[in-house]
């Protein structure tokens, strides 16, 4: 049997504390008899703050990698091959060797598997696998805390966390066949939509948006906004197959439309590669080659609605009850991230998850977004740093994962001033959604 | 009435779930026969009292536009002379909280807006697996 290690114990108390807090946070929420929602969000992360509960903190992403990032089709690898490079190169940057690893998680219709993988790379035992259930990138930070939980209860050592993804030898995420939808039968759930000629995350994602920019008098230029700021922050990064190719606001307004009301620009490219982080405790973390990036909360999960296409939520991302048990567990408030990673398939899913996830409301979000606010290392809202899916490379938003670790260690190419936590946020639009705050180590 | 997408474009597949709604020829819901909960779209179990008891609902077809995007990007060979077409989602007077997915007929996709009302009309198409005529349900404005 396996000894409890202290930061064990430690989370097990939190998560003690925060049973006890519960009624009262209902209570302040209650009694203000507030029905605006937004401003019910806002008193939560107050009542958070009164608790003092500890941090998690009990694992930490030890080393990073990444494949060449490729347009699609252009990878001279498979799939496979860009996985394997990726988790090759985070092993090394861990320090640490092949045989190390005894772990894998990843998400999404994952076709390299822990068995294929651990084969090629000679691990010497697979101690742990797991993959979120359901969605795209919406589970992204879900598989990192999956992670987390796994290596803080000790059934692996170092597992490695990854995504490989190959448009270009599989099939293309922006178009319908290729086993999504087109062809002659509609099954399963595709029959409701396919028909219809709703077929791409494009689709689902504009009708969400636009339902959102109608209930807030959302304008265009906010969803400019994110999409200028992405392409700004990649001219920063050579990894990133933006660089060199900057944005103007003119450009934006007269690239044609893919769904209104998303033009080319607010949508992210397809590409081709892979991205890998290895996940230990923080004890040994300490012990390895940089500076860990602990993972201080995670959250995932929907509800009370679980469906997509539901009118009490249509105009939402689905992030409010992702970010509430965020902060719920991180004990920390929006404002007091220092650099946030928002997962952007399209612009307008990022704009309701800065919402949902607290950082602005509907009413102020256009001038939380607008002039800039969001480009470079000295932003008011320091904002997909290193390109994001938009910018850098559309790596199903695993690219933000080591962003953000880089902005830990402090040698990001868009670096922030005196990082302590740094967030991502995975997918929204799509559901169950998911999140994750890094922190700098104490 | 012809297909909006094209007589040639994908079809439903016929299951337990979805044979009603795309061939009864009037808009039929999955509805509880024990609570009489409405839900879209089908499942095994009733999700309000989770009974196994589910049959259909007639309803009267009349719906509201909650949301409207424009497709004009063909993503399939066959919609390319299709674009820019309309998407909605549409609530049910008569079965409050579900959204239907859709089409609109008969108005230029950029003047289907939020909130417009709607009454529903049906394609024809025919399941050439099984012979199964198919009735698709669609949408009309009520100017």
């Amino acid at each position: 049997m396996r000894a409890l290690g202290s930061d064990a114990l430690g989370r097990l108390v939190s998560a003690t504390t925060l049973d006890h807090c519960a009624p009262l946070e209902t209570a302040i929420v209650e009694t203000a008899g507030l029905s605006n929602v937004w401003s019910a969000t806002r008193l939560t992360f107050v009542a958070t703050m009164q608790r003092e509960c500890a941090m998690h903190g009990s694992a930490a992403i030890a080393g990073i990698g990444e494949s060449t990032y490729y347009k699609r089709g252009e990878s001279p690898h498979t799939e496979f091959q860009l996985a394997c490079i990726a988790i090759q190169r985070a092993i090394a940057d861990a320090g640490l060797e092949l045989g190390d690893i005894d772990g894998f998680v990843s998400y999404t219709d994952q076709r390299n598997t822990p068995l294929r993988l651990a084969r090629a790379l000679g691990l010497k035992a697979l101690r742990w696998t797991g993959i979120p259930w359901a969605g795209g990138g919406n589970s992204l930070a879900a598989a990192v805390q999956n992670a987390d939980a796994a290596a803080t209860a000790g059934y692996a050592r170092h597992i490695v966390v990854f995504r490989a993804l190959a448009q270009g030898q599989f099939g293309r995420y922006g178009q319908a066949g290729a086993g999504r939808g087109g062809a002659a039968y509609m099954e399963g759930p595709f029959a409701w939509n396919g028909p219809y000629g709703i077929l791409t995350p494009a689709h689902q994602c504009a009708l969400q948006t636009a339902r959102f920019m109608h209930d807030h008098g959302i304008s265009q230029e906010a969803l400019c906004e994110v999409a200028l700021a992405c392409y700004a922050n990649a001219q920063r990064n050579p990894r990133a197959l933006r660089r060199g190719q900057p944005l103007t606001r003119e450009a934006y307004h007269a690239s044609r439309w893919v769904v209104k009301p998303f033009h080319l620009y607010d949508c992210c490219p397809e590409n081709d590669g892979a991205a890998a982080a290895v996940v230990t405790t923080i004890e040994r973390a300490r012990d390895l080659r940089h500076r860990p990036a602990t993972i201080l909360a995670a959250a995932s999960g929907i509800g009370p609605q679980f469906g997509t296409f539901d009118v009490a939520t249509l105009g939402s991302a689905h992030y409010r009850q992702v970010g509430e048990h965020l902060w719920e567990q991180a004990g920390c408030r929006p404002e007091d991230v220092d650099v946030a990673q928002f997962y952007e398939n399209f612009t307008g899913p990022v704009l309701m998850a800065l919402c949902e996830m607290g950082f602005t409301s509907p009413d102020a979000l256009e001038e939380f977004v607008a002039g800039g606010r969001l480009v470079g290392p000295d932003a008011a809202f320091p904002f997909n740093t290193s390109g994001g899916n938009i910018g850098e490379a559309y790596i199903h938003g695993f690219e933000m994962i080591n962003e953000s670790v880089r902005q830990i260690r402090g040698d990001s190419t868009c670096q922030v001033a005196n990082v302590a936590r740094a967030l991502v946020v995975a997918g929204p639009g799509y559901c169950p959604g998911s999140a994750v705050l890094f922190g700098a180590p104490e | 009435m012809k297909r909006a997408l094209g007589d040639h474009w994908a079809l439903p597949s016929l299951d337990a779930h979805t044979r009603d709604f795309f061939t009864a020829g009037v808009l039929t819901l999955q509805q509880c026969q024990r609570c009489r909960h409405i839900q879209h779209p089908p499942e095994d179990v009733c999700e309000a009292c989770q009974s196994f008891e589910l049959g259909g609902f007639a309803s009267a077809g009349d719906g509201r536009i909650e949301s409207v995007a424009v497709v004009t990007q063909a993503v399939h060979p066959l919609l390319a002379d299709r674009v820019p077409y309309a998407i909605v989602l549409v609530s049910v007077a008569d079965a409050p909280g579900i959204l239907l997915a859709g089409n609109v007929v008969g108005r230029e996709p950029d003047g289907v807006r939020i909130g417009d009302r709607v009454r529903v009309v049906f394609e024809d198409a025919t399941d050439l697996r099984s012979g199964t005529p198919l009735k698709i349900p669609q949408w009309q404005i009520v100017e």
